[in-house]
């Protein structure tokens, strides 16, 4: 959507769907990419069915490529994503998937001290350093009921750790096209998927170009607020925008697409035309990315402020389970709304 | 063993222990800027396991403890030396450190600060071999400390579960820094473990190489051949502290039988002559490659190198 809405659209997909033709043409137009994860597969031996991943992602790889190229592994996430940081050192390119990114958690050291560092300690400089050509595929994102240990957002923990390039797609075309630059990309790539928007279907250019990494996106323009907002809160982020501009309001909505590295340039210009800075993030509460976004914006752009940086996050708490409980856990089109409607009139 | 390849690994025994033994003496000046593990103890060993490989193809993991290693791949030893006194000259301008040595153009991806973390990585190698059908094999090197990581366990499992060509090599040296070996491991030797994941696994005498060589060799034919993975444990003394410094208030005094006296021994019997000739030349080698990394430039921010 947004700014892929242009004459070359042809085609409705979803994130799971687009996701799933660019591997078929990653894997087609590059003989050294291959994936690895559990569950990617999932064949029924009597009728040769398939589950195809989890969320479908992979669905149809292994028949088209083989299962010398998609290889699905024991539930064993330090040992397959370490085999494939030595694989991406030997040759081949990777594509991890981890199911959810809060089983990141039991791979912690693979990802932080392996994944992240061994590029930059193979040489001082980047002209003497080795490849790194990983990519790790992780889900994140509350709203299905799936509980704390697995709806997690943990980008904004991932983007303290220099090494990693992260990247949280809010629509299938930026999914398919930061997938692309991720495998094309000498660094770890991690590209965060949010669960609750798997389905939803976007309109997607048929071919599905390559998305840049480190550069952001202008979804909507105004005049009032900035709002930042990352993968499922861009939808969120665009409803408020549309009731509010009934009102009489207009808003920057801008969806960096990339955490790390962030497109501030991008994040500035806006904040010295509006002058007023949301960040509405479904990840930490603490020091995660909104707090990142918003210390960024006040030591670099404090004059241009009219009022305080607000950030619309989850509390500070687990993800619960209870439909309820989890309803208001994340944040909601009427924090939003009342939270522009409060920067407005107190400046 | 022939003589000639007796008489080779004579010398790089004696080149890889002058090298260690200058370290050690640099830390004790505080030439180093951290805490240095030394290798003094699996010359032997490492030098032989290098023969064995075919590192045109074959790749390799260490431990933190693996200067030996990355200069028995056939790193620049100037480039070795000036990455452990973190000098511009190092494999990796000095950035990385004894810990973090990188020599990829050798066949060394990595040695490693996170005791196990190398040996997935390994196993990645294996993959690639696999693979491209390169011919290649992974080898991850680890100490007897890593055995009892998940991240080993796992990859044992997994690399059988894959079919990969990699072979994992423990080096059990009595000691994970001071818990010694058989109060940290449970009640089944790692060799046995290895084996109940399913995995073709031997134990041998590292500091003895008529001992551990062809089980070496013959281990290595099967990882190529086969295309499957196998592990082996050798027994090697630690000549020294888990660090130089280490004042070893755990040892207890059993006199250590050094690998290298052996080998020298060997050489003896064999009739090998000029032995200390050997030894002195190495040893020159070993100090002349380290003065000149000394004469590099200490790491700097924004230093040209």
């Amino acid at each position: 959507m947004k700014s892929q809405i242009n004459s070359q659209i042809s085609e409705s997909l979803s994130i799971a769907n687009a996701l799933n033709q660019a591997m078929h043409q990653i894997m087609q137009s590059d003989p050294s990419v291959i994936m690895i994860g559990e569950d990617l597969i999932g064949e029924n031996l009597a009728t040769g069915a398939e589950l195809g991943g989890v969320f479908g992602v992979s669905h149809g790889l292994a028949k088209a490529f083989g299962r010398n190229r998609v290889i699905e592994t024991p539930i064993s996430e330090t040992a397959f994503v370490g085999m494939g940081i030595g694989a991406a050192m030997t040759g081949l390119k990777p594509i991890v998937e981890i199911m959810f990114c809060d089983f990141m958690a039991v791979c912690f050291d693979q990802i932080i001290n392996q994944a992240a560092k061994i590029r930059a300690l193979s040489g001082a400089t980047p002209d003497k350093q080795i490849p790194m050509p990983l990519v790790i595929r992780t889900t994140i994102g509350a709203g299905d009921g799936s509980g704390a240990m697995h709806s997690q957002s943990l980008h904004g923990l991932l983007m303290q750790i220099p090494g990693l390039v992260i990247a949280c797609p809010s629509n299938a075309g930026d999914a398919a096209g930061l997938l692309k630059a991720a495998v094309a990309s000498e660094d770890v790539v991690i590209l965060m998927e949010h669960k609750g928007l798997y389905e939803t279907r976007f309109p997607v250019e048929a071919s599905l170009p390559i998305v840049p990494l480190g550069k952001g996106t202008l979804v909507q323009k105004g005049h009032d607020i900035t709002i930042i907002a990352l993968s499922a809160m861009i939808p969120l982020a665009i409803s408020a925008a549309e009731a509010l501009k009934a009102e009489g309001y207009t808003m920057d909505v801008i969806d960096p697409r990339t955490v790390s590295p962030l497109d501030m340039d991008m994040i500035l210009n806006s904040l010295h035309k509006t002058g007023r800075l949301i960040v509405v993030d479904e990840g930490a509460a603490i020091a995660g990315f909104a707090d990142h976004v918003i210390a960024e914006v006040s030591s670099r752009a404090f004059d241009a402020l009219k009022c305080a940086p607000r950030k619309i996050t989850p509390p500070h708490c687990l993800v619960p389970y209870a439909p309820a409980l989890e309803a208001a856990y994340l944040p909601t089109q009427a924090n939003i709304i009342q939270t522009v409607k409060g920067m407005i009139h107190e400046s | 063993m022939k003589i000639d390849e007796l008489r080779i690994l004579l010398s790089e025994c004696f080149f890889y222990r002058a090298f260690e033994d200058e370290i050690s003496r640099l830390a004790q000046r505080g030439e180093t800027p951290g805490l240095v593990h030394l290798s003094r103890g699996a010359e032997v060993f490492e030098a032989a396991l290098m023969t064995a490989l075919d590192l045109s193809v074959d790749h390799m993991t260490g431990s933190h403890r693996s200067h030996v290693l990355a200069l028995a791949s056939g790193a620049d030893p100037v480039a070795v030396a000036g990455e452990i006194l973190g000098r511009n000259c190092g494999l990796s301008g000095g950035v990385a450190g004894t810990q973090h040595l990188l020599s990829y153009d050798t066949g060394f991806l990595c040695s490693n600060g996170i005791v196990g973390a190398q040996v997935p990585i390994a196993a990645g190698a294996a993959l690639s071999a696999k693979i491209n059908k390169t011919g290649g094999i992974g080898v991850a090197v680890m100490g007897d400390g890593a055995t009892n990581q998940g991240a080993v366990l796992e990859t044992m499992n997994m690399a059988v579960s894959l079919d990969l060509p990699l072979f994992f090599i423990v080096e059990n040296n009595g000691f994970a820094q001071s818990t010694t070996t058989s109060n940290a491991g449970g009640a089944v030797s790692v060799v046995a473990r290895a084996r109940g994941f399913g995995l073709v696994a031997d134990q041998t005498d590292g500091s003895e190489v008529r001992a551990f060589y062809p089980v070496l060799m013959r281990l290595i034919d099967y990882v190529r051949s086969q295309q499957k993975p196998a592990f082996l444990e050798v027994s090697v003394p630690r000549l020294g502290g888990h660090y130089e410094g280490d004042g070893e208030i755990y040892r207890t005094q059993t006199p250590l039988i050094d690998p290298l006296d052996l080998l020298s021994d060997l050489a003896d019997q064999a009739e090998i002559e000029g032995i200390s000739d050997i030894q002195s030349m190495a040893e020159h080698k070993a100090l002349s490659a380290i003065q000149t990394a000394l004469k590099s430039p200490k790491a700097e921010p924004n230093a040209k190198s």
